[in-house]
């Protein structure tokens, strides 16, 4: 079976580690970043089939990862978590940019759905 | 009359009887006072919404960030203060102590989520001052320990903790901050022997000097200058999540001297530098930058027999607990090195010896003279008898189960037993249990030729393992070890930590279940086999094999089975991880219930351990409050048991024309309820068919659990039902078996002014089956039409402007959905029958 992989960014530790423990247990290969730089820079060497990526975050945050992610995988979506939903978010998920949006906490059920349909889309 | 209405008059009349003699005759009318009552209950279950919602989303089923424990937080501790408040004045003053126990529980949540060090922390503590919010300043261990004796009156050395604070100090002082700053993330191998020597070579800020001075002098007052310290760590996350065993040193038998004891700070504090700890506290996921360290300094117990036990057998998890003793000092034991005599006690009611296994006890540890200790030969008369006789291990363990059950879990606990004959608790934390998930794939495992092998001795990990046998000569060999081999070792030894995160498995000739490297196997969910005796012989060094070791015991296969290994490895779990059991530390704070029992004398402000105890005191008391209330100054007609067919234990008090009671009368059958909404609940529960009168049988291990968490649910308890009605009003707490409801309703002529409230929560049985129920209310009420809110298992339904003939007719189908749930969940053993069960009670058939 092929293995998708999926990044995902925030810059609390513990949503990475809980969201890439569950998700390596559906089979997902799953990195981790704390920060939007590492993220931008690993993006830059490889290509993940899915983006999961906090929205307010010191440095580059959410939505200039999914502007780089744009640039430099244009097919690949990009789901936004956020405890703070506001105007910037909800625009970007209408003008389709975004693949979904999910308020924190957000049931890990639900985003590997999200993920899930992300992935066939795409397909 | 009947009997029981008998009884019914009875406990009304004591009741009554009592408070009118107890209580002053004040001069508030029962309306002012159930208004206060109200407006403190509405604080109260926002808060309560908020509680059960943080804990649901630290469950393990949500991705959450800081961000929202510290907003929800915020909005909890306004309506808790909200509620004090209302309290204070509904009670007029008469508990007080809540606000300044929610100070230092807010103080506890704070540093959690703000990671903040406590301003004004002390150095030094003696076990007296360990109380349980200064926990995270001794570390878990001699906090526990301190428990063990403040709560449970226990012996445990004396002696006192120099705390976290002290270790700030001592780290910043010698600049060790800085080291670990410039360290960053780098690999720890490179830094630590650095910082190791920078902290031995450390010295101390003249305040911690003075601190640990004045607690030595004061032992010496006490007890003599002949005693002797163990000085141990008591790191903060040594809480017995993560057992740390055996990775930070110890140093015992240091003399009552101040030099000494100051060398043996610096070496316990080095430890926490080690190549050991630093490889655990990579496998955790946490930065040693940030770890931090307080110290035992406890008296040695010059003992003549010790060890380890565990509450229950890890290795086969039924109902008995394994101690380990040998002669002397119990290091050899829990080191692993001593052959130790095995004991296994089957619990239950009556406590009964299964088994006494005599160990070959070769060696006994004793204190040396110059401080330290050494190993001498055991005499060969002492080698054949066991350590401890029957009548003592027996006294033990009864010990033992009094620890678990004050902490609600099994116990690993090190004990000592003293020249006296006393046993004395050196140190007591949670147990870690295997996990047992491979087994329910059994079916799916291929199929396997024979083994070439079977080996004796006992599985301390479950699991499977395939890889080159590396059979370890010497102790110096461990660098040598390549990736994925199977560890064959003479004995176990906690310093097989440095290659846990390579090898595949361990197995050893020799070695006790109850180890430092048995626990460690255990978090590391490494497959392990001890004290097989053959290991070494059957196993040669280089072969390929593969290790099955399963609840039949340990097989060796020829070659490398790799597809074995898929079916039987262990799957991870979420409370695995640091940084999520970190955060639910808070929990600890918020939501765990630790005051169950009205009666108990710790049922008090003081005795509240978290929010959680504050909303359950504050519920309870302002009930009784307004049953004074309106016992007090009122005439006796306000208060009257409700005489019902069934036993639902009701009293009712009225606020305003909600009973018709003749003259004198002292109880009231459902034609003098004059209340419409009690009314129409009461036709509910009498409906025939909703009321279960036989009861349903509870497996043993649930009724205990629940027992644990809830023990003061007793039909007794029912006795405190109360409706407090008028013409169009009630408001109904209700426990019934295991669980509470409260149902608050206004149904009047202004359908506009109408509004039906229902609260549902807690449950006998286990998780599953108490959502079920739940679920099953759930589902019910929505077809009702009401808005339903579930989190975990508090459930919130209500519905506003229904007219008059609608309320009346939903809080029928109300009355009888809480005297058909009473007892529901034992039977919900899967969701289907759930959906089942509702789907038969809409259509109004009430069998179970």
């Amino acid at each position: 079976m092929e293995q998708h992989r999926v990044m995902i960014i925030d810059d609390e530790r513990i949503v990475g580690d809980m969201a890439k423990m569950s998700l390596e247990q559906d089979g997902y290969l799953v990195e981790t970043f704390l920060n939007g730089e590492a993220a931008l820079t690993r993006l830059g060497q490889e290509r993940f089939d899915v983006v999961v990526t906090d929205l307010k975050m010191k440095g580059i945050d959410g939505m200039q990862v999914l502007k780089a992610v744009k640039t430099l995988h244009p097919g690949t979506p990009v789901i936004m978590i956020t405890a703070f939903a506001n105007l910037d978010t909800a625009i970007a998920a209408l003008r389709g940019e975004v693949h979904d949006f999910f308020p924190k906490p957000v049931k890990i059920k639900e985003l590997k759905a999200s993920i899930g349909r992300a992935l066939e889309k795409r397909a | 009359m009947t009997d029981l209405g008998r009884r019914a008059r009875t406990v009304r009349d004591s009741i009554g009887t009592f408070l009118r003699g107890v209580l002053p005759k004040r001069g508030r009318p029962v309306e002012q006072v159930f208004a206060e009552f109200r407006a403190v209950m509405a604080a109260h279950d926002q808060a309560l919404e908020i509680v059960a919602d943080i804990g649901e989303k630290l469950g393990g089923e949500y991705l959450f960030d800081v961000v929202y424990l510290r907003s929800s937080y915020d909005l909890l501790v306004a309506r808790i203060a909200a509620m004090i408040e209302g309290f204070d004045s509904l009670v007029e003053g008469k508990y007080p102590g809540l606000g300044q126990v929610s100070d230092l529980i807010d103080r506890e949540v704070r540093r959690l989520l703000y990671d903040l060090t406590p301003p004004g922390s002390a150095l030094v503590l003696s076990l007296d001052e360990m109380t349980w919010e200064r926990a995270a300043e001794v570390g878990g261990k001699i906090s526990q320990l301190a428990e063990v004796r403040n709560h449970l009156g226990l012996l445990v050395p004396e002696g006192f903790g120099v705390t976290t604070g002290a270790f700030d100090e001592f780290i910043r002082h010698n600049g060790v901050d800085q080291l670990l700053e410039t360290a960053g993330e780098s690999d720890p191998a490179a830094w630590g022997p650095a910082i190791r020597e920078r902290v031995l070579q450390g010295t101390f800020p003249a305040a911690l000097t003075a601190a640990i001075a004045d607690a030595v002098a004061k032992l010496v007052d006490r007890y003599g200058a002949d005693g002797r310290l163990a000085v141990r760590s008591s790191a903060v996350e040594e809480d017995g999540d993560y057992s740390f065993a055996g990775q930070f040193e110890t140093v015992l038998n240091v003399p009552l001297e101040l030099e000494l004891v100051l060398n043996a700070y610096r070496s316990v504090v080095a430890s926490l530098y080690t190549e050991g700890a630093l490889t655990y506290l990579r496998h955790l996921g946490m930065n040693p930058a940030v770890s931090r360290m307080a110290v035992g300094c406890l008296l040695m117990v010059p003992a003549r027999a010790s060890g380890v036990l565990y509450t229950r057998d890890p290795a086969a998890p039924g109902n008995q607990l394994i101690i380990s003793a040998a002669w002397g000092l119990g290091a050899a034991v829990v080191e692993g090195s001593a052959e130790a005599d095995l004991v296994t006690v089957a619990r239950g009611s009556a406590l009964s010896i299964v088994e006494t296994r005599i160990g070959r006890k070769s060696v006994t540890m004793v204190p040396d003279e110059g401080g330290g200790t050494r190993s001498v030969e055991t005499p060969a008369l002492k080698r054949g008898v066991s350590s401890l006789s029957r009548e003592q291990a027996l006294e033990l363990a009864r010990q033992a189960l009094r620890i678990e059950s004050h902490f609600r879990r099994p116990m690993d606990i090190e004990w000592a037993l003293d020249h006296a004959g006393r046993f004395v608790i050196l140190q007591a934390r949670p147990l870690r249990l295997p996990q047992t998930g491979p087994d329910a794939e059994a079916r799916d495992q291929p199929v396997l030729a024979a083994p070439v092998a079977r080996l004796a001795g006992t599985v301390v990990q479950r699991g499977a393992a395939a890889g080159r046998v590396f059979v370890l000569r010497s102790a110096n060999d461990l660098e040598k070890i390549p990736h994925g081999a199977l560890l064959v070792a003479r004995h176990d030894s906690s310093d097989f930590i440095r290659v846990m995160p390579i090898v595949s498995a361990i197995i050893t000739d020799a070695g006790s279940p109850t180890s430092h490297m048995a626990a460690l196997c255990r978090e590391f969910r490494l497959p392990t086999v001890v004290n097989t005796g053959t290991a070494t012989a059957v196993l040669t060094d280089g072969q390929d094999v593969t290790l099955v070791a399963d609840e039949q015991g340990a097989a060796i296969y020829e070659g490398l089975l790799r597809e074995v290994l898929r079916t039987a490895k262990a799957a991870a779990e979420m409370k695995d991880l640091y940084e999520f059991r970190r955060k639910r530390s808070v929990l600890t704070y918020l939501t765990t219930l630790t005051l169950l029992d009205p009666d108990d004398d710790d049922f008090s402000p003081a005795g509240c351990r978290s929010l959680h105890d504050i909303l359950r005191f504050v519920h309870e008391k302002a009930l009784l409050e307004l049953l004074e209330g309106a016992s007090r100054g009122v005439r006796s007609r306000t208060m009257v048991r409700l005489d019902l067919p069934v036993p639902a234990g009701i009293l009712a008090v009225d606020i305003g024309g909600g009973l018709k009671l003749d003259k004198g009368a002292k109880f009231a059958g459902p034609t003098q309820v004059a209340s419409r909404p009690l009314r129409a609940v009461l036709a509910g529960l009498l409906h025939p068919g909703a009321w279960h009168t036989e009861s349903i049988a509870l497996g043993m291990g649930e009724l205990f659990g629940s027992m644990m968490r809830m023990p003061d649910i007793t039909d007794a308890a029912a006795s405190s039902n109360i409706a407090i009605v008028s013409k169009d009003y009630l408001n109904l707490s209700i426990k019934f078996g295991y669980h509470y409801s409260v149902l608050d309703c206004f149904a009047g002529e202004t359908p506009q002014q109408n509004h039906i409230y229902f609260r549902f929560s807690g449950g006998a049985t286990d998780m599953a089956k108490r959502s079920r129920r739940v679920e099953l209310i759930a589902s019910v009420l929505r077809d009702f039409g009401f808005a339903v809110r579930i989190k975990g298992d508090l459930l919130v339904a209500r519905l506003d402007g229904a007219g008059l003939e609608r309320s009346s007719a939903l809080l029928d189908q109300l009355g009888r959905l809480i005297a058909y749930t009473r007892q529901l969940d034992a039977v919900l053993t899967s969701d289907e029958k759930a959906a089942a069960y509702a789907v038969k009670f809409l259509e109004g058939d009430y069998v179970l």
